[in-house]
């Protein structure tokens, strides 16, 4: 079995006149936490799209777990969908379910597990996702900006994926509540073995808990590496990028609180 | 001793005794699509005498549920956990899955079932949500009561825009859809009418009927069930999106009333436009009639207007348009009251609009039938 999870080749992408991405190509190997990044319009929510399975690129491939997305069979791409999870940026939880049963959606598609066996998998996706207990019950409704989060974490998690793709896990959450998801995302790739794949803007998810780090500018990967090196990169959007940060804390690095 | 398989692999779990206790060697795949497999594995075997490790050695996959399913056994059936029953041989990555699992064992109970009410329970509840339904609707008719006694004192307030907005919206475009459906219904009761009329040459009376009973019954009831529908509807998605949008508080917070700015131009257009829908709907249902009766009962179309001037009484038309602006008022309040309850999650945009839309045909229904009591009673 080839440790390269996912393998994006040449991808281009292109609305009417306007080019998004002109050749991305980067992989992604086994048991990493890997973060794209890159201005606003550079098109890294286009990209985890094309990769999922949501949007077809104008051109090259996109290798998920040894199956080619865009030439694969339906029963192809149906047996890949169960291997990977999917956070969307605001939880996109089913309204009209309650969070336990939001979780147990891909269970109760996928599988032919009773009851019994069901439900006290459903608690333990929720309580490693986070949720105290007792949030079963809630509707999405009820809950917070970070609850919603963990509960779609939870309800990616439920089939046991190898590869979850979160998109931008921590904005609109406070630097707390933030920080509290980075150790759970961290925790997800270390201790349960899930190769991980975001989309941020969080300088702090960078710093402190991520493995690796895809810049994307002008339609290209700018630079690819640890965060040390990728700082170094000589592009003034990247210096920008990360002058910010110090700016206020000359570098420091806040390790989980 | 005890093997259970389930394919052609090594069996799933087996007890290897070991000096005083036993071990629980696993083997295999102990991953999710297997659960349902393990589970039964391990209620299959029998009640060790003590347990005292667990090898994993053998194990080719372990992830969380594969986890769960033996921690369960362990806590429920063996009656022991990972500090009497050592787990040995595990890789360092299933050791910390088991650990992770065991971490959570705590807060996993069996799952009870949302219990269904019963009958008598589900009519109670229902009674009481129709009540505090009833009751808010009241409430919010005070509202709009005093929002229109400030304005009677400062009629500047009103927002003539929105008002005209409205009423294109509300009366202009509606009227293709009003006129079709009277067109037709005046067509279909003329030839309703006319066919039991012609058995006893009693053609000239559908006249009478098509407009005494389009007047004053149903061009004001189907106009009315139109405009539940259309705008009825629309006032609860506009206003309920907006507040799910924060729109209406940034109204407020920008110093403007969402009573002068959403409220009462709605009401204001709805309660208008209403009586003046109905009035085409008098007029094209009777053209309606005039063509069936021209066509099918030989009527002339002047034989038809000398009889209608002599058929229809003002009173009529006018009970027929009197009732209108108070239908309009029911849909009004409910419409938008239903839009400014929506509450914080999209689903119940379109939960409260099917509500709107339910609400004010079932009202105006009620409405009519009381206002036929009444002009019955009053001899109108």
């Amino acid at each position: 079995m080839s440790d390269a999870v996912l393998e994006v080749d040449g991808v281009v992408t292109r609305f009417g006149t306007q080019t998004i991405h002109n050749g991305v190509s980067f992989t992604l190997q086994r048991g990493q936490l890997v973060a794209l990044i890159g201005g606003s319009g550079t098109g890294k929510s286009v990209l985890l799209r094309e990769i999922v399975g949501l949007l077809r690129p104008s051109a090259g491939t996109v290798r998920l777990l040894g199956t080619d997305i865009w030439n694969a069979s339906a029963a192809e791409l149906s047996a890949v969908r169960r291997r990977f999870g999917m956070m969307f940026q605001d939880g996109a939880l089913f309204s009209s379910l309650d969070v336990a049963h939001n979780v147990a959606v891909p269970l109760i598609e996928h599988t032919d597990l009773r009851g019994e066996v069901l439900w006290p998998l459903v608690q333990l996706r929720i309580g490693l996702a986070g949720l105290e207990p007792g949030s079963e019950r809630k509707m999405p409704s009820e809950l917070s900006g970070g609850m919603r989060k963990r509960a779609a974490i939870a309800r990616a998690l439920a089939l046991e994926p190898e590869v979850i793709f979160l998109d931008e896990p921590t904005s609109g959450l406070d630097p707390i509540t933030a920080r509290a998801f980075d150790k759970l995302v961290r925790f997800l790739v270390d201790d349960l073995g899930v190769t991980i794949f975001l989309v941020t803007h969080d300088l702090d998810t960078l710093l402190t808990v991520v493995d690796r780090v895809i810049v994307l500018a002008s339609g290209k990967v700018l630079a690819d590496g640890p965060v040390r090196e990728v700082m170094q990169t000589n592009d003034g959007w990247v210096q920008s990028y990360f002058s910010v940060r110090t700016m206020i804390g000359g570098g420091h690095e806040t390790h989980g609180t | 001793m005890n093997p259970i398989r389930y394919s052609s692999e090594a069996p799933l779990a087996t007890f290897v005794a070991e000096g005083a206790g036993a071990t629980l060697r696993l083997a295999g795949d102990w991953r999710l699509p297997q659960v349902e497999h393990l589970s039964a594995a391990l209620s299959a075997l029998p009640r060790p005498a003590r347990l005292v490790a667990l090898d994993g050695g053998a194990l080719t996959g372990f992830d969380t549920a594969g986890a769960l399913a033996l921690l369960r056994y362990l806590q429920q059936q063996a009656g022991t956990d990972l500090r009497s029953a050592v787990p040995r041989n595990f890789t360092q990555h299933h050791r910390r899955i088991l650990d992770v699992v065991a971490g959570q064992l705590s807060r996993i109970k069996g799952f009870e079932q949302t219990r269904r009410p019963g009958v008598i329970e589900a009519i109670g509840r229902a009674s009481a949500a129709l009540w505090k339904l009833l009751a808010g609707h009241i409430q919010f008719f005070g509202y709009i009561a005093a929002g229109l006694a400030t304005l009677v004192t400062r009629p500047q307030r009103l927002r003539v825009k929105e008002l005209a907005a409205q009423l294109e919206q509300v009366g202009i475009r509606a009227i293709p859809v009003v006129v079709l459906v009277t067109f037709l219904i005046g067509l279909v009761f003329a030839y309703l009418l006319g066919v039991q009329a012609e058995r006893y040459g009693a053609n000239i009376f559908v006249v009478d009927g098509v407009a005494i009973g389009m007047s004053r019954e149903f061009s004001p009831l189907l106009v009315a069930v139109i405009v539940a529908g259309r705008s009825g509807a629309a006032f609860t998605a506009q206003l309920g999106t907006m507040r799910l949008t924060e729109e209406t508080d940034a109204i407020r917070v920008l110093g403007l009333s969402p009573m002068d700015v959403l409220v009462l131009p709605r009401l204001f257009a709805i309660v208008v436009a209403l009586p003046l829908l109905v009035f085409v709907g008098d007029v094209v249902s009777n053209l309606g009639g005039m063509l069936m009766a021209d066509r099918v009962l030989g009527l002339a179309p002047a034989t038809y207007l000398d009889r209608l001037q002599v058929a229809l009484r003002l009173k009529d038309v006018i009970v027929g348009l009197a009732k209108a602006p108070v239908f309009a008022l029911f849909i009004a309040v409910i419409g938008i009251r239903m839009g400014m309850t929506v509450s914080s999650d999209t689903r119940s945009i379109g939960i409260n609009t099917t509500s709107t839309v339910v609400q004010s045909i079932v009202s105006v229904i009620l409405l009519d039938a009381l206002f036929a009591v009444v002009f019955q009673k009053l001899g109108i």
